[in-house]
């Protein structure tokens, strides 16, 4: 069974086993994403983040029919937090999206974060590269949606989307800081609810601020309404998220992005190895003396590093 | 002797001041010394659902440090706040109607067992329906195999209905029908074959449960979004209290709740938020407090806690009574008492040893009596493992009741618990946590966006994850199933199977009525579902107009699906 | 490239047709995901179709069948087909709730390895899924 061609040509079985084996760190799986690789860059992935409550997963469902309607064929990653205790987790995204359950050119894989932090798991990069090889056009990464710092998935996505939702309180809350400068489309959801105007007004007031920092030429993020429940404010956004990828592609920001996102995962990657190679190489009572306190983490680590062959010394 | 004593020392009254210090010096003294000796055989004492601690003793001290009074806590029977009763006279003029579940098959074999009940003594009859029609389809979808007349009865179209009316309604006092999310069609059906049986609707009470709200909250059959489920449920309670002022168009079932594993403070605090969104849903609707809250009615199971079940109902009555006349205002007694029917819940029963769940309906049902039972009673039978049924098992449920009404003295005297120090503090303690969940759930906007936000779905599927470990952990003992457990003991589930040709049978009934009946009539009559689905004018004459010409029941409610569209939760609004 | 520490078991939980009692099915998540396991659930009122679908692309080592009505002797055995017809027919099936002796045999020539009949404790359950999973792992050839 050659599980890259599978993959390559769309076969669902063979992509789902991919993402399993680079989940589970499985040497299998890195070998196929060097088969693959070549395959992918071609997806335009499309993150959606926001906090609890702003209906994420209503929103997703309703872009997926959009999309479909448009004829172009769909992953979705819909990650949920793992336990930090048990490692366990409940996924349940996808039952939001049965309706999609039986459409050929929608795939939906449920990612637990594994430990990560920042709103994505571990394996979202390797998980959308794969989905990008077996051909699917949009790649929609629908992030945690809890915790400060939910802005991971901007650096993997070429477009994120920004769910807001009215009435949640706390106004500047309502969109997290980092946020702001880095979305490229906002969507106020449950438009219908009180406290709408606000919230408008108030993310308005962000938008404009941030278009007068940026240049001219810079892409101006549209803030958009939609009141996912009734199915209302979909082909608004597909028409964004196209509108931008057009402007990436004019402005080369596309293969820059791409570009880029590999960038992250190398050094993401890199970082994982070289510890993880300093560490198997570490005295075994450095951790202990470090643990006693015999020593201070600073010169532990600068120990660390003279153990590697031709380190300069502390 | 013929008399009590009636000259018993009375106790010196400056004492009871004194009881605290009292009591904390039998602790120390008398009790403490004891348990020291003889180590207590629970680590904590705690109730079965709420899991609060149980004191060894409740003295006077407990009720005076609750805030006890006599006059606001309790009044008398028949009198604001009802806590002992709204009826004047409890038991004593007459006892709580004795009912029990019926339906199943095809409409002949409803109307036979149901005939048997009658016979039994019983004077009330609950109709369920099966998951195909419950869930809004006809019985040839290819969804629903293997479903058909399974659960309760199939009813596909007015036909089926009127072969189930083949009954004596001279006998027939009481029928509730349950079948929440497509109630407008199941109610136009009822309306229908009543007719077509000339049937003199003002003869006895037909009760719909209409309860889509706990649907969503625990139980699951729904199918439209929950803002229209509402709407559709408040049109059935409208059309009601209209058109037929002496049925009842709501039920508020708490029973459901509790197998869901809610805890009696979330049962009544979840119950009430959602009975307030019909209210409120209805007032909307031109009609006042005084004549609405009289129509509202919860059905109220108990468990094995004999206590928690208790209080639980006293604080039912007393928390109703404060919120109709504390948010509401109402003027009317009728609209200050809560109409409830009391059950025994299935849970407790186990599949083990089913004999001794003869021993804890028993049990329960002197609990309901005791709590003060509500109009009706209805017993689940001892041998609900088998999944529907059998006749012998309906006499001894039947019988239970007559036991606990005639033979064991609890219905002689209104209330006779009140008083009790434990029942008294348990009651209230328990009346004060439901006021505070309620204002949280009122706070959140209501039952309406707490089950839109999945809260009480989430709060449901926590206390089931932790009931399951304390059974599983031993914490409570249950016989049969992790305490006196007889060895080798391998019994049979015997799930119900309905007689293998009665799908087939039904889908050709279906088949044949869609040939003959008219089907330009049918069309116009579905396009009207449609407009009023689309213009919020009152669903139930549309469907009675529909049912009226064999529209049949999937097609109504698909009817609405187009115009609605379908409620599809996420994990999070399913608790799981 | 040192794997993560601990690669959990993905079930995936599904009610198949119009069955919506949920209890036993949110006890039994809670439970493995307490267990360290990733539970995907599918929702309610699912046809065998979907759930086979979901199960592919989720890649799940285990599929968890809830049944509290009497459709599963026809839904199971098509779901446990429909799987091995799309290249799931590794995956361990398994069912729960209310289900006949009479229909284990039936079950198990279908496919199903285990049926975990009403009361069945938790921890009985979890245990069953991690000793397979060990001996699943044993089997299949380490990656170096």
């Amino acid at each position: 069974m050659d599980l890259a061609a599978e993959l390559l040509a769309g076969k669902v079985a063979a992509g789902a086993r991919a993402i399993r084996w680079l989940e589970d760190g499985d040497r299998r799986g890195q070998e196929l994403l060097r088969q693959i690789f070549a395959a992918s860059g071609r997806a335009h992935i499309v993150g959606v983040t926001g906090p609890p409550g702003a209906g994420k997963s209503t929103l997703v469902d309703m872009l997926i029919t959009e999309l479909r309607a448009r004829e172009r064929r769909v992953g979705v990653l819909a990650i949920d937090p793992s336990s930090p205790f048990t490692g366990g987790a409940i996924l349940g995204d996808r039952v939001r999206m049965s309706r999609h359950a039986l459409d050929a050119g929608v795939f939906i894989r449920s990612m637990g974060t594994r430990g990560a932090a920042g709103g994505l798991a571990r394996a979202t990069y390797d998980a959308a590269t794969v989905l990008d090889a077996m051909g699917y056009q949009v790649v929609i990464v629908e992030t945690v949606g809890v915790g400060q710092d939910e802005i991971d998935v901007v650096a993997l996505a070429h477009t994120t989307i920004i769910v807001a939702v009215p009435g949640l309180g706390d106004e500047v809350q309502a969109v997290k800081a980092g946020l702001m400068e880095a979305g490229e489309l906002f969507v106020i959801n449950k438009a219908d609810r009180d406290g709408f105007e606000q919230t408008r007004r108030h993310l308005e007031l962000l938008l404009h601020l941030r278009a007068h920092r940026q240049d001219a030429a810079s892409w101006q993020p549209p803030l958009l309404t939609a009141v996912a429940s009734r199915g209302e404010g979909a082909a608004a956004i597909a028409d964004a998220v196209d509108a931008h990828r057009a402007y990436l592609e004019a402005s080369g920001g596309f293969a820059d992005q791409s570009g880029r996102r590999c960038e992250q995962q190398f050094l993401m990657l890199a970082r994982e190895a070289v510890l993880g190679r300093v560490l198997e190489q570490a005295p075994p009572q450095l951790l202990a003396a470090v643990r006693e306190r015999r020593i201070d983490p600073y010169s532990a680590a600068q120990h660390l590093l003279q153990g590697l062959a031709g380190a300069p010394a502390a | 002797m013929s008399r009590p004593l009636d000259h018993i020392p009375v106790t010196d009254q400056a004492a009871n001041d004194d009881l605290s210090a009292e009591a904390q010096r039998w602790e120390r003294d008398t009790r403490a010394p004891f348990v020291s000796t003889h180590p207590e055989r629970r680590d904590p004492f705690v109730t079965q659902a709420l899991r609060w601690p149980i004191r060894p003793l409740y003295t006077p001290a407990d009720l005076a440090a609750c805030g006890f009074d006599y006059r606001s806590d309790l009044g008398f029977p028949g009198e604001y706040p009802y806590t002992r009763g709204t009826q004047p006279n409890g038991h004593r003029s007459s006892f709580w109607t004795m009912t029990q579940v019926t339906g199943f098959g095809k409409g002949e074999d409803w109307a036979r067992r149901a005939r048997y009940m009658l016979d039994q003594g019983l004077q009330g009859l609950i109709l369920e329906h099966d998951l195909p029609t419950t869930n809004g389809y006809d019985s040839d979808d290819p969804l629903v195999e293997g479903e058909v007349g399974r659960a309760g009865l199939a009813i596909d179209s007015l036909e089926d209905l009127e072969r189930a009316f083949d009954l004596p309604f001279d006998r027939l006092k009481y029928l509730m029908s349950v079948c929440n999310a497509p109630q407008p069609v199941n109610l136009a059906m009822i309306i229908a074959a009543l007719e077509k049986k000339g049937v003199d609707p003002r003869q006895f009470v037909l009760h719909i449960v209409n309860g889509i709200l706990i649907e969503y909250t625990c139980v699951g059959r729904y199918i439209y979004p929950p803002a229209h489920g509402l709407r559709i449920a408040t049109d059935c309670i409208e059309y009601i209290i209209r058109e037929h002022p002496n049925w009842a168009p709501i039920s508020i079932i708490s029973a459901q709740l509790q197998p869901a594993k809610a805890n009696p403070v979330q049962e009544i605090a979840f119950s009430m938020a959602i009975a307030m969104a019909y209210i409120d849903a209805t007032l909307q609707r031109g009609l006042d407090i005084d004549t609405v809250a009289p129509y509202f009615h919860f059905v109220i199971n108990v468990d094995m806690d004999f206590f928690e079940g208790i209080c639980k109902l006293r604080a039912y009555r007393k928390v109703w009574a404060r919120l109709m006349k504390e948010r509401y205002h109402a003027q009317r007694p009728e609209a200050l008492k809560i109409r409830m029917m009391t059950s025994p819940t299935t849970i407790a029963l186990t599949l083990q040893q089913p004999l001794n769940n003869i021993g804890r309906l028993a049990i329960m049902a002197t609990a309901c009596a005791l709590g003060g039972a509500g109009d009706n009673m209805t017993t689940p039978l001892h041998d609900e493992a088998h999944s529907l049924p059998a006749e012998e098992a309906i006499r001894v449920g039947a019988a239970l009741q007559h036991i606990v009404a005639h033979e064991t003295g609890v219905a002689e005297t209104i209330d006779p618990l009140a008083g009790s120090y434990y029942v008294e503090t348990l009651t209230k303690q328990i009346e004060a946590a439901a006021m505070v969940e309620i204002e949280h759930i009122s706070a959140m906007g209501g039952a309406l966006k707490a089950i839109e936000s999945g809260y009480f779905q989430r709060a449901l599927g926590r206390e089931q994850y932790e009931r399951n470990k304390d059974v599983e952990q031993g914490q409570r003992k249950w016989v049969g199933v992790n305490h006196l457990v007889a060895p080798g003991e391998r019994r049979q589930i015997e799930i119900f199977r309905a007689d293998p040709g009665m799908e087939e049978q039904q889908v050709a009934r279906l088949r044949a009525l869609r040939a003959r009946r008219d089907a330009a009539a049918v069309a116009r009559a579905l396009e009207a579902v449609r407009a009023a689905a689309r213009d919020g004018s009152n669903l139930v004459p549309p469907c009675l107009a529909a049912v009226r010409v064999y529209a049949t029941h999937g097609e109504i409610c698909n009817a609405m699906r187009e115009v609605f569209g379908v409620h599809t939760p996420d994990s999070q609004l399913t608790g799981v | 490239m040192a794997p993560p520490a601990a690669r959990p078991l993905r079930v995936l939980l599904a009610k198949l047709g119009m069955d919506t009692h949920t209890v036993g099915i949110t006890v039994v998540a809670h439970a493995l995901r307490e267990a360290g396991m990733e539970v995907i659930f599918t929702g309610l009122k699912q046809s065998a179709e979907a759930v086979a679908s979901a199960a592919i692309q989720e890649d799940v080592d285990v599929v968890g069948i809830s049944s509290l009505s009497a459709g599963h002797t026809r839904s199971l055995p098509r779901l446990a087909r429909l799987l091995r017809e799309q290249g799931g027919g590794d995956k361990l099936l398994v069912a729960g709730g209310v289900i006949p002796q009479e229909d284990l045999p039936l079950l198990e020539q279908a496919g199903f390895a285990r049926v975990f009949t009403m009361g069945t404790d938790t921890r009985d359950i979890v245990a069953y899924l991690q000793q397979w999973w060990r001996e699943r792992l044993a089997a299949e050839a380490p990656p170096s």
